[in-house]
């Protein structure tokens, strides 16, 4: 078990940084000894566990160069939190505790609900419909007609 | 609604770019949810970029605002700061020509950008 040797090695490192007190080692950015002890026994996740570590998914961009993408290799090994897996739940404001939603939030809980609504539509598009009556052209780059789209200029 | 379908006819103008591209076709509905998405990030950066705008003491929005819209990723902040450039220059260049429309552009200017912005974070989303 190298595990109480690594912990007696940081024991020793934080005691040497703040001393051995616990009101220094509160006072200091890291965890104490007694509290590295109790999120060692608590709360790390270890070997034995049987879950996989939880991390978010990086951010990636289809049509711009990706800066800093380093890949983790233990990608496989580590449980990557989704955003989507739960989807269908979305159309719906979640219950708060402290903090409210933001207009960001609504803002998305309103697009899932119009998502939803299309979800069962065949070909005509409600939306298109609704709005094609008030385009103008002015509005809109028209030089851009060579590449239109059937999908929203028919109808 | 006026605005709505022009956002809307645009989503569609660049998902048609992106399915010729990609060789995909996009649903009438996934070119719709597009474009709400869109329209509604656009009231998410009027409101920021009036934001950041007023935290600096200006009244006018200016290109470092827009740039702060981006700042949570590396990648989009290094294009926008790009293209704000490369604006930058060319308006350099056009000065004199410019001179006259210079108010008029400016606001159309910072609402294209943001289209772009948006819809890049919104591929990306997609994929």
């Amino acid at each position: 078990r190298g595990r109480p040797g690594s912990l007696q090695h940081k024991s020793a490192l934080f005691s040497c940084a703040t001393g051995p007190q616990q009101i220094h080692g509160r006072e200091s950015w890291s965890l104490s000894p007694e509290e590295f002890e109790i999120w060692d026994r608590l709360y790390r996740l270890k070997e034995g566990d049987g879950v996989k570590e939880p991390i978010l998914p990086q951010i990636h961009f289809e049509t711009i160069e990706n800066l800093d993408e380093t890949s983790r290799p233990e990608e496989e090994a580590a449980h990557t939190l989704s955003l989507s897996e739960w989807s269908i739940w979305q159309n719906r404001p979640f219950p708060t505790s402290a903090v409210d939603h933001s207009d960001r939030c609504h803002h998305f809980i309103s697009v899932m609900e119009m998502i939803e609504a299309m979800r069962e539509e065949q070909g005509d598009c409600s939306y298109e419909l609704e709005l094609q009556p008030h385009l103008r052209a002015e509005d809109v780059h028209v030089q851009r007609n060579k590449s239109h789209p059937s999908a929203s200029k028919s109808a | 609604q006026r605005l709505r379908a022009a956002v809307h006819y645009t989503a569609g103008c660049l998902c048609q770019d992106v399915a010729e591209d990609k060789g995909v076709q996009f649903s009438k509905q996934t070119i719709a949810a597009i474009a709400e998405i869109t329209f509604r990030q656009c009231e998410n950066f009027a409101r920021d970029l009036e934001m950041f705008a007023r935290h600096a003491k200006r009244s006018t929005v200016t290109p470092e605002d827009v740039k702060l819209l981006a700042r949570r990723s590396n990648s989009l902040l290094k294009y926008i700061t790009q293209k704000s450039e490369e604006l930058a220059s060319s308006n350099m260049e056009q000065k004199e020509k410019k001179k006259k429309k210079s108010s008029a552009a400016k606001g159309r200017r910072t609402s294209e950008e943001q289209e772009a912005a948006v819809t890049e974070s919104e591929d990306s989303n997609m994929a």
